[in-house]
């Protein structure tokens, strides 16, 4: 491939004269460049532009692009000033999770006390870099944990395990949190610790892990359970709660009665479209050369065995090993 | 729902129909119900034994587990040799470890060689109620691999070697991974072949420690390429390609994997009907032939290159 980034090379911005022209949408722009110093210097020249500056950069944040939210965060983080404190705040709960952590990471470099309630929020968070990223700020701040329940989210957000094991039963619903993790290694870790209280209050979140996605986690699950007291005999019942991939051979009996091909492509074979499409073809093909009677006489029944067929071998398909 | 009255009326037929709610809490409370009414739910709980709803097996076993009637050994055996789902097998162990009727240990002894782990685990622990323990070095190590006490079983040595290559058939890859590990750490010359054969794993991580473990159970190096070379190939067949884009051209493509192959498909069976219209028939195929003829040599040549360069 030809690399034609050349032709689209970034002018070397003039920050200097960008700030005596007081041209904030120019500076703007300039936080959006690749060049980490010109970044940094668009985003004290703002800073030093003042009020101004201010409520354009916030007012910028109220756009929903995400790139666009980062580099601004980004500059308020370098500013530093306590009113872009609460659209920082409002940002903990933007729906992109590398912007709810960024903006934890910001209110910790501009301590202010009432981001301290936000930010306990986001221990609670289903993302580990935003739960890391509030419990650092937090410990910035200076907010000291008034009790277990709390100290259990700001260790598991610090990703200290040690201390969240010595926590003890306190620590159970920050671990239950951490069930709802994306990445199957912290569950798995959850689990562990889960399992090392050795409590029954520790229970009921385990048999919701009996289900998990992942089949590493669920074994990890039945080990720890039976660490709590949980007899085994109880467990079954919650592994066949696991996501199965089976599909329904109902559904795929009926696409390819209608959409002869259809339920083939539900099942996921790569053909299924092409009998579809052969289908259509050959139906356009009968109607004009064999005529209406022949044609349905002739597809009808076919159809019908297709159906069949989908129906059975869905029936057949064997199910994923626990 | 008020399990307490249900209890109090006997409402068995009630209580196994609750083992189908969809909320597994009351499933679970039904089942926990039944296994308190004792000997006299056990003749209808052999029923749903073959229900063909999961839950409800698993539910009736559970509550039989709890009842212990001498009763339900034999079909609950049963179950365990004959169902293909694992978490009812799993169930069914235990269950007969619970019971404590030692007619269960011969079956309980093959299930402990179960394809499936948590069956094998169940198995073990199951005995153990049962007052069983291994007698055999290779019962040792059926044992010891069902708890999944790698070290122990490493300690075992070669004893182990039998035992360790019949669970390959696992289906789980980090299993048989760790596994075919095993089998390299103890070293045993027996386990050739079944190294040899792990190499031709469908998992990439299996076939890389079947490599290790080949070297350390003395197969020569220069031997593993061309073993490593005969496993099943996911890779698409270069003919089969040509095949499908010659005569529907297009879905060659799709079966590569481009997503635009059904795009090329749908053009062409356009074409193909416009030029009917047009040409008639014969014609029509008289223009295709050589246009597919060529699409079909290009595919061929690029799904030999794309399988040549996945190895």
């Amino acid at each position: 491939m030809v690399d034609l980034s050349g032709l689209f090379r970034q002018k070397k911005v003039d920050i200097e004269k960008l700030t005596a022209a007081k041209d904030i949408s120019g500076l703007i722009r300039a936080l959006h460049s690749s060049d980490m110093n010109t970044q940094s210097d668009a985003a004290k020249a703002l800073g030093d532009l003042g009020l101004e500056a201010m409520d354009v950069l916030i007012r910028a944040l109220k756009k929903k692009d995400m790139d666009n939210r980062l580099v601004i965060i980004k500059a308020l983080t370098e500013i530093r000033d306590p009113k872009s404190v609460p659209m920082l705040i409002e940002m903990l709960k933007d729906e992109n999770s590398e912007v709810r952590w960024e903006a934890a990471i910001a209110l910790g470099e501009i301590p202010d006390s009432q981001s301290i309630e936000p930010l306990i929020m986001c221990l609670h968070d289903h993302d580990k870099y935003v739960r890391y990223g509030a419990a650092r700020s937090l410990v910035r701040i200076g907010w000291k944990p008034p009790s277990d329940e709390e100290k259990a989210f700001l260790f598991v957000g610090m990703q200290d395990w040690k201390v969240v094991e010595q926590i003890g039963n306190s620590a159970i619903p920050a671990l239950t949190n951490m069930l709802h993790d994306r990445h199957s290694n912290v569950r798995i870790k959850a689990v562990k610790i889960l399992g090392e209280l050795k409590s029954p209050q520790a229970i009921p979140p385990l048999i919701q892990s009996l289900a998990d996605e992942d089949s590493e986690v669920r074994w990890k699950t039945v080990l720890a359970s039976e660490k709590c007291g949980i007899k085994l005999i109880h467990l079954p019942r919650g592994l066949s709660c696991r996501p199965k991939l089976k599909k329904n051979p109902l559904i795929a009996g009926f696409l390819n009665f209608m959409l002869p091909g259809l339920g083939y492509a539900y099942l996921a074979k790569w053909w299924g479209v092409m009998i579809f499409e052969l289908d259509i073809f050959g139906t356009v093909w009968a109607l004009k050369y064999m005529g209406e009677t022949f044609t349905y006489e002739t597809l009808f029944p076919i159809y019908f065995l297709l159906a069949v067929h989908a129906y059975y071998i869905t029936v057949k398909m064997p199910v994923d090993p626990p | 729902m008020d399990f307490e009255a249900m209890k109090n009326d006997q409402d068995i037929r009630g209580l196994i129909r609750l083992l189908d709610h969809r909320k597994n809490d009351v499933q679970w409370r039904a089942a926990d119900a039944l296994g308190t009414l004792g000997e006299i739910a056990c003749e209808p709980l052999l029923r749903p034994l073959v229900y063909p709803k999961i839950h409800v097996r698993i539910g009736a076993i559970e509550a039989l587990g709890a009842i212990k009637s001498p009763r339900s050994v034999e079909p609950l055996i049963h179950t365990l040799l004959t169902d293909e789902i694992s978490e009812v097998r799993w169930v069914a162990v235990l269950a007969l470890g619970e019971i404590g009727d030692i007619r269960a240990i011969p079956p309980l002894m093959v299930s402990l060689k179960d394809k499936d782990r948590y069956v094998r685990y169940g198995s073990a622990k199951a005995l153990e109620q049962l007052g069983w323990s291994p007698q055999t070095d290779q019962d040792r190590a059926y044992y010891y691999l069902a708890l999944q006490a790698w070290d122990t079983v490493r300690k075992l040595g070669k004893s182990a070697t039998g035992s360790l290559i019949d669970l390959l058939k696992d289906q789980h890859p980090s299993i048989r991974a760790r596994i075919t590990e095993m089998l390299g750490s103890i070293g045993d010359v027996e386990a050739k072949g079944s190294c040899e054969q792990v190499l031709r794993d469908p998992d990439e991580n299996v076939r890389w420690s079947a490599v290790l473990s080949s070297i350390r159970c003395g197969v020569p190096i220069k031997r593993l390429p061309l073993e490593l070379s005969k496993r099943q190939r996911t890779g698409h067949n270069a003919f089969g390609a040509a095949v499908l884009n010659f005569f529907f051209l297009g879905v060659g493509y799709d079966y590569l994997g481009r997503w635009w192959g059904l795009l090329v498909f749908e053009s062409y069976i356009l074409a193909t009907y416009i030029f009917q219209l047009l040409f008639g028939l014969f014609m029509t195929i008289i223009i295709w032939i050589p246009i597919t003829a060529l699409f079909a040599m290009q595919t061929f040549f690029i799904a030999k290159r794309e399988s040549a360069q996945l190895g």
